[in-house]
């Protein structure tokens, strides 16, 4: 069995007063574990984050998009290709090749004087760009050469040539079972290393132009929020990777690019309420060939503030390196490379584990291993 | 017959048997159909592969421990329109579960290399969950129940030093054939093709396992400090060190201790 190629992304990031990622009260997320109650983000929020990172810094065509209106979009991008097909038929064409694909397109009744609402995919459908491109100039040769759209030259369509969103986060249609896509990247809840109790600003607002005599508030309510020094952990899995894009050399660069952006973009639930715009005070990323090794265990037992007045983020980085060096004695099958991107003293128990860089070195010599592995075990 | 031992543990596992779309459940112990899952993908079998000889294995699980539920809301935007779609996911937090398969040891063996050298990432239930602990706990040459009757308790120390003396463990097995259960699950996985999931039913049984605690030296009254020591007893009586990391005091434990856990009651009450 040639080696596997496992990425695994260990952040230690401290956010001061935020609400990253809400429930359905408002409240930030929290979760218990060992035994206390800690701050969370979930999964999905840093994974939204990234993406919308990818979509400035990486090209169009590389991406996917998530939507249910693909019948407008679709009958948009035939306009493009072909100006010269009535909006009627465009809407008729784009509806025809979705339905080949294997998309359900349910039928939409207009109400008594009101225009017709637009016709949607049952489902929230990931489809990237190219592939978009693809099926609409299916959908335009069609109408030109007359010949019925072909089920079979059209699925490939929509399953080859994977988006870079896509090959990450995977893809599931209800739909069309056979064009699912299984993520190569997994990403965990982010947890606070230690105990979190939510907090909440009471807040009054003015309204400008209250009589002189008016005293009181135009409004006020209570914002939750709470501050919390996260264990952010991510994985990729280099082969499935290059397997979803069907690319070696852009899979390595993929890897990079996941990793730039999973370390420096955090959800942006209420940002602008709170300008907790802040960088990990540690990057860790270990290249394995056995598994992925989640380092959360180290923060089990929750960090507390030390009595001997080192900082949280001091214990943090002593607790994450001591359980690296930990895995790496107990299971004796040591990481290919590992690598360290930190801040200041408090973190510097971490250069045990690994190579001190930058995020851009790193990044390079990333792609730089996963490319070399990548094509030495294909 | 022998049984490969399992150490679920992690933040968050979710262990659902039925649901789909917006709103997806979890058991209150990992599913037979979850754990076959975990072993096939370590094993890299592609998902429409044949799943027939991990059917056969024997299944059960012990609650080492119970973790309380969590309910995760998450909203999907569709970019220009007004309303987001709204999804529920439930997991179990903080839970630590042994779970047995039995069967021939040569395959077990196999399964338990697979494991330790995943073919893809294992989860624990749903992807987002990685578990936090190895996942092989053991390999041994007894029956199922002797097997998660003996295997020494895998609760976290914090955990453990609540409960000191001798502690009893809920487990949950597949029955034997004209054994009684207490439940049918559709829970047994015989294809996991995307285009074809199938899954047929087993009857579980449920009963209880006692196991050795964990000793606890209780700290000073005066609150003044000193080291908290927490030993784990090992199924052969002899004590391990604690792994407690060095800089968790008596005093850490006390000002951000544990509050006490809510019973699994109270964890659904709080979702009303």
């Amino acid at each position: 069995m040639p080696e596997k190629t496992f990425i695994d992304i260990h952040l230690i990031q401290t956010v001061p007063f935020s609400n990253l990622n809400r429930d359905d009260t408002g409240s930030p997320k929290t979760g218990t574990f060992g035994g206390v109650t800690r701050a969370r983000v979930s999964s999905q929020a840093q994974k939204h984050a990234v993406r919308d990172t990818f979509a400035v810094q990486l090209p169009a065509e590389q991406l996917g998009t998530r939507s249910k209106r693909w019948p407008k979009i679709v009958s948009d991008r035939i306009g493009d290709l072909a100006p010269e097909i009535d909006a009627e038929v465009r809407a008729e064409l784009a509806k025809a090749v979705l339905e080949a694909v294997g998309f359900k397109i349910p039928a939409v009744k207009a109400k008594k004087d009101e225009e017709a609402p637009e016709p949607q995919t049952q489902y929230l459908v990931f489809l990237g760009n190219r592939q978009l491109d693809r099926l609409a100039q299916a959908a335009v040769e069609s109408h030109r050469t007359g010949e019925k759209l072909d089920k079979k030259q059209l699925k490939p369509l929509a399953d080859t040539d994977q988006a870079v969103d896509i090959a990450l986060f995977g893809r599931m249609l209800a739909d069309a079972a056979d064009l699912n896509v299984d993520a190569a990247a997994q990403v965990a809840h982010a947890v606070s290393v230690h105990a979190v109790d939510n907090e909440w600003d009471f807040f009054t607002a003015v309204d400008d132009e209250a009589p002189a005599d008016n005293l009181g508030a135009g409004m006020m309510g209570t914002i939750e929020f709470n501050s919390s020094t996260l264990y952010r952990y991510a994985s990729v899995n280099a082969r499935a990777l290059a397997s979803s894009l069907g690319d070696t050399a852009n899979a390595a660069q993929v890897v990079g690019a996941f990793v730039r952006a999973f370390a420096t973009t955090l959800p942006s639930g209420k940002s602008n309420t709170f300008a907790n715009f802040t960088l990990p005070e540690a990057i860790v990323v270990t290249v394995r060939r056995d598994q992925p090794v989640n380092f959360v265990g180290a923060f089990e037992t929750a960090v507390v503030p030390s009595a001997d007045g080192r900082s949280r983020a001091e214990v943090t980085a002593t607790r994450l390196a001591s359980y690296a060096a930990d895995v790496e004695q107990a299971y004796g099958n040591p990481a290919v490379a590992s690598y360290v991107v930190r801040l200041g003293e408090a973190t510097a128990a971490l250069d045990a584990i690994g190579e001190r860089t930058s995020l851009p070195e790193l990044v390079a010599s990333l792609e730089r291993v996963v490319g070399e592995r990548l094509t030495e075990h294909a | 017959m022998s049984v490969l031992l399992l150490r679920l543990a992690g933040p968050l596992q979710a262990w659902g048997v039925s649901s789909r779309f917006e709103r997806r459940d979890t058991r209150h112990e990992p599913s037979k159909s979850g754990v076959l899952g975990l072993v096939a993908a370590a094993q890299g079998r592609p998902r429409d592969a044949e799943l027939d000889d991990l059917g056969l294995l024997r299944f059960g699980v012990r609650v080492d421990q119970e973790g309380t539920l969590l309910r995760d809301y998450q909203t999907a935007r569709n970019p220009g329109w007004a309303n987001p779609k709204l999804s529920y996911r439930y997991y179990l937090s903080d839970a630590v579960f042994v779970a047995g398969l039995e069967g021939e040891r040569q395959l077990l063996d196999s399964i338990a290399g697979a494991i330790r050298s995943p073919e893809f990432p294992l989860y624990l239930g749903r992807r987002a969950c990685p578990p936090s602990r190895p996942l092989v706990l053991d390999l041994v040459d007894q029956d199922l129940d002797a097997a998660l009757s003996d295997a020494p308790w895998q609760a976290a120390d914090w955990y453990c030093a609540r409960r000191p003396g001798t502690v009893r463990l809920r487990t949950v097995r597949d029955a034997r054939p004209g054994e009684r259960g207490i439940e049918s699950v559709r829970d047994v996985p015989v294809s996991f093709s995307p285009e074809r999931r199938e899954y047929v039913w087993r009857d579980v049984v449920e009963s209880w396992v006692q196991v050795p605690g964990a000793s606890t030296e209780v700290p000073d009254s005066d609150g003044s400090g000193g080291e908290l020591v927490v030993d784990s007893a090992t199924s052969d009586g002899s004590a391990v060190a604690s792994d407690r990391p060095a800089d968790v005091t008596a005093a850490d434990m006390r000002a951000s201790g544990p509050p006490s856990r809510p019973s699994r009651a109270d964890a659904f009450d709080e979702l009303i």
